[in-house]
């Protein structure tokens, strides 16, 4: 572990924790272990804090003695010397700390390391004389055991005795006559003393567990100190918990499987391969056992402790983090390579190979498996799991593709519909990204192109209102003194002349700045409108009756063609009016003396065309798109009556109002249209 | 009569003199102002028959100008500016001017309207005590029921018989629009075929007659692909 990492908070938190809850497993374990083996009896538990001779490992240690000693003498024929001598020497090594005497007086074989005997010994039913220092005894008198302590007998049945369970195992298929002959007497001395010449296990359980409860206690108390600093410490716990997720996450998700399975079936075999052997009961084994049984099962605690972080920090992420999809992952680095038409196809190219190869091997799995069974079925159906998958990955791929193709279209009709501001938002993986991003970027370089256009035009409409605005007060001075001068008397006759001129000509340029600032009002849609449901045959005729008298006197003849029930459109009368007035006005100029106008209205159920047609009394040297930029391109024939503008406002009105405005030129003939929707009366 | 006096005020000195020299050819008695709070004082001052008064004018602007006249004074208000929208208009008139002139203008008509006003605002008192049942009113226009006459800001205005049913007609429901159809089956009192002609060329004709400018009326007005009205004012 590097230093850096000692260092930190986090690791520390972390490193108490894991100390923490690795002690309080062990202990657990251990207490476990430790009823396991005593057979469910709690006294065990109390066992390192008593006096060593009310433990149970005492009992189990003094029963283990009663036993080799009680099968030596019931049946000595069956063993050899070699055995003999070999349990002599074990019962030995406990010195002075153990006196024995074991007798069959059928065979007459004796073993003791009491002399003389005990004296009332072989009364049978008595309790037997010990020796000084000895108040602590087992004595089998040939019909039953009796334990006897400091000369009072242990009823052993009881449950309470704490010696029920300790002499199971110990039932000989021998006959009791044949027993009544075999008496058996153990005594444990009250002070256990240390064998200079031998190990005594007496003395060494004894300072065995004086300590280990201690070392218990010790322990527990350092868990919980531990444990209580890391749940102060939490967060930087938790911190580190996430490191460790991050580092269990890059593993994929199969290998946390198999491993998982791996350590299960470890653990499954420890826990069944652990089981104390009653050979040689010995305290210090089982806990050496213990030890390492619970190191075990905490690492495979701690292991699934990373699975479970791994799975709360990173949730769908546990599962989706496979090999398949680090497979598809790759896979779609490599396909970016190519345009974009060949990816779809290789795409689906691969998911058929891949799924051919899977289906072989799949098959060939199953073929196996009706051979030999079980596990290659398993893999079988895992392969064909995996091929499912693929298949349902491509769909959902497919399915993306697809809505986002279908919002990519809408967003196209969005663009064209004007709206510069949405942007398209798909996801940075999505197939047709770049597409979108560049679809963005044109619909951003467009938005911006409409917005200086826009800002452009309307500074150019400011200007013409500022302007027209500003001329409008000199001129009002120069029409008010033109006035006065003309109501001058008794100037000369050229001097009057003038002064004509003067007052023809300002009131000339007083229409021209009116029409420029109608005009630059409406083409930068300022102009407030009035729409409302309207009869464009009545609203044709008032034109023509108000016009009448410049008609009249213009001495051109006008052949009206306008039905006699309504025509509704939806549109700005007085708008209309001004365009009617202006179109009507032209004619009157521009027509050929004596010639004919036709102003004719139709409508069919989706239309109303209204067409002016005259004669021009000039050759039209221009175009028709011309005719109607003539203010913005300078003009080849502007007359010096009106402003030249007048085709111009009425195009601009009209489209103002909802109408369509074209101008045809066909030699000499001039035509102008204006198309308007049909309404309904409303 | 004692002369009516008339204050011009406007930023730009040439046309007050111009207006000046017009209306004293009329015979008013003129006053000149070149600002907002300069004309205050005047009117708080002096006798003051009438005000011609520009829009846009440093320190007072003349439609603030106007609504602090409009405080204390009945005084008849002409506006004139160089804002000629509808809107601009209507703004004008809400504040409590009685007319609103756009610059450029034309001298004749300026004159008109200023006669036109002061006729109204000096004979107000007649028109009140004279306000009976037979009276149709609108603005200026004012027709006699009982003897179907029509006065224009008390002056008396010569209409042919038609022409007289038609204003009363209209004046009997002033806002109202009525289709040329309708006007000639009401007045004529017979079937309407291809009428709009000759109806307009009659309203054309009351126009020419009631307004100052029959191009910009006042009162009687077109509405355009529908009918004709007068004006509900």
């Amino acid at each position: 572990m590097d230093t850096k990492l000692k260092k930190s908070k986090p690791f520390t938190a972390w490193l108490c924790f894991f100390l923490a809850v690795s002690i309080m497993i062990g202990l657990l374990i251990t207490v476990f272990a430790g009823l396991g083996y005593s057979g469910g009896n709690w006294e065990v538990l109390k066992a390192p804090f008593t006096d060593y001779k009310n433990s149970t490992a005492f009992k189990q240690r003094t029963a283990d003695y009663y036993g080799r000693l009680f099968s030596l003498v019931a049946d000595p024929s069956t063993y050899d010397a070699g055995y003999i001598e070999t349990t002599k020497r074990f019962l030995d090594n406990e010195g002075e700390n153990l006196k024995y005497y074991a007798v069959n007086k059928n065979n007459n074989f004796l073993v003791q390391n009491i002399t003389p005997k005990p004296s009332s010994l072989s009364d049978s039913g008595k309790t037997p004389a010990l020796p000084a220092g000895y108040s602590y005894c087992w004595y089998f008198d040939g019909e039953k055991l009796r334990v006897i302590d400091h000369g009072e007998p242990i009823d052993i049945q009881r449950r309470d005795s704490s010696y029920q369970g300790i002499f199971h195992g110990y039932k000989y298929n021998i006959t009791p006559i044949y027993l009544s002959n075999i008496q058996v007497m153990l005594a444990v001395k009250d002070n256990l003393v240390e064998n200079p010449y031998a190990h005594s296990k007496y003395y060494g359980d004894q300072q065995f567990l004086s300590i280990i409860g201690w070392i218990y206690t010790g322990l527990l108390v350092l868990g919980l100190l531990l444990l209580v600093f890391a749940i102060i410490n939490r967060p930087s716990k938790r911190e580190f918990d996430r490191k460790l997720a991050s580092w269990m996450g890059q593993m994929w998700m199969e290998v946390k499987l198999v491993f998982s399975l791996l350590v299960l079936m470890f653990f499954g075999g420890v826990a069944y391969s652990y089981y104390p052997g009653w050979d040689d009961p010995v305290l210090v084994d089982i806990l050496l056992n213990a030890t390492l049984t619970s190191c075990m099962i905490i690492a495979c605690f701690w292991w699934f402790y990373l699975i479970l972080i791994d799975l709360i920090v990173h949730g769908k992420g546990f599962f989706t983090h496979n090999a398949i999809n680090s497979l598809l992952t790759g896979y779609k680095k490599y396909e970016k390579r190519y345009p974009w038409q060949k990816l779809m196809l290789k795409r689906a190219y691969m998911l058929v190979a891949a799924e051919a190869v899977l289906a072989i091997i799949s098959v060939i799995f199953v073929l196996t498996a009706l051979g030999s069974g079980g596990s290659a079925l398993l893999l079988a159906f895992l392969i064909a799991g995996a091929g499912i998958y693929l298949i349902y990955r491509y769909l959902k791929r497919y399915e993306e593709t697809i809505s986002d193709l279908g919002n990519l279209m809408d967003h196209i009709e969005l663009i064209k519909n004007g709206d510069m501001g949405t942007k398209l938002e798909v996801a940075e993986d999505a197939d047709i990204y770049p597409a979108v991003q560049n679809l963005n970027y044109i619909q951003e370089g467009m938005g911006i192109a409409v917005a200086e256009k826009m800002k452009s035009e309307r500074m150019k409409i400011d200007l013409i209102t500022n302007v027209s605005h500003d001329l409008k007060t000199p001129l009002t001075s120069i029409i008010s003194y033109v006035d006065l001068l003309n109501k001058e008397d008794g100037l000369p006759e050229h001097v009057n002349d003038y002064i004509k001129i003067l007052a023809q000509k300002s009131e000339h340029l007083k229409n021209l700045i009116q029409d420029l600032f109608d005009l630059s009002k409406a083409s930068s849609n300022n102009l407030p409108l009035d729409m409302e449901t309207i009869d464009l045959a009545r609203l044709a005729k008032q034109a023509l009756a108000d016009m009448e008298e410049p008609i009249a006197a213009s001495g051109l003849t006008f052949r009206i063609n306008i039905p006699d029930e309504p025509i509704y459109i939806i549109s700005d009368g007085k708008k209309l009016y001004r365009v009617l007035e202006n179109l009507i006005m032209n004619t009157l100029k521009y027509s050929l003396s004596g010639s004919r106008v036709f102003v004719d209205l139709t409508v069919d159920s989706k239309e109303v065309l209204a067409t002016i047609k005259n004669t021009a009394n000039y050759e039209m040297t221009f175009d028709e798109d011309e005719i109607l930029q003539r203010f913005v391109r300078g003009d080849k024939s502007r007359s010096s009556e009106g402003s030249g503008l007048g085709l111009s406002i009425a195009q601009t009105f009209t489209e103002v109002c909802g109408g369509k405005f074209s101008v045809k030129i066909d030699g000499d003939l001039f035509k102008v249209e204006l198309r308007f929707e049909t309404g309904s009366e409303s | 009569m004692e002369k009516q006096r008339v204050l011009v005020v406007d930023d730009d000195r040439e046309i007050v003199n111009a207006i000046a020299i017009n209306l004293r050819n009329e015979g008013y008695e003129v006053i000149k102002a070149y600002d907002g709070l300069q004309a205050l004082d005047i009117i708080s001052t002096q006798n003051i028959q009438l005000i011609i008064l520009d829009v846009m004018m440093p320190k007072l602007d003349g439609l603030s100008a106007t609504l602090k006249i409009r405080e204390e004074k009945n005084i008849p208000i002409i506006i004139l500016s160089a804002k000629s929208e509808d809107t601009d208009k209507i703004l004008g008139l809400s504040m409590g001017a009685d007319d609103y002139v756009t610059k450029p203008f034309n001298t004749m008509e300026l004159m008109a309207r200023v006669k036109s006003q002061l006729r109204r605002y000096l004979r107000l008192g007649d028109v009140n005590v004279t306000n009976k049942a037979n009276l149709l009113q609108s603005g200026g226009l004012c027709f006699d029921l009982e003897n179907h006459t029509l006065t224009v800001d008390g002056e008396p205005v010569r209409l042919t018989a038609t022409e007289t049913k038609i204003v009363e007609l209209l004046m009997r429901f002033p806002g109202r629009i009525f289709p040329a159809e309708e006007i000639y089956q009401r007045v004529w009192e017979e079937p309407a075929y291809k009428v709009e002609n000759t109806v307009m060329v009659h309203i054309r004709r009351i126009r020419e007659k009631i307004e100052i400018n029959p191009k910009e009326p006042k009162y009687l007005k077109v509405v355009w692909g529908i009918g004709y009205k007068i004006e509900k004012i």
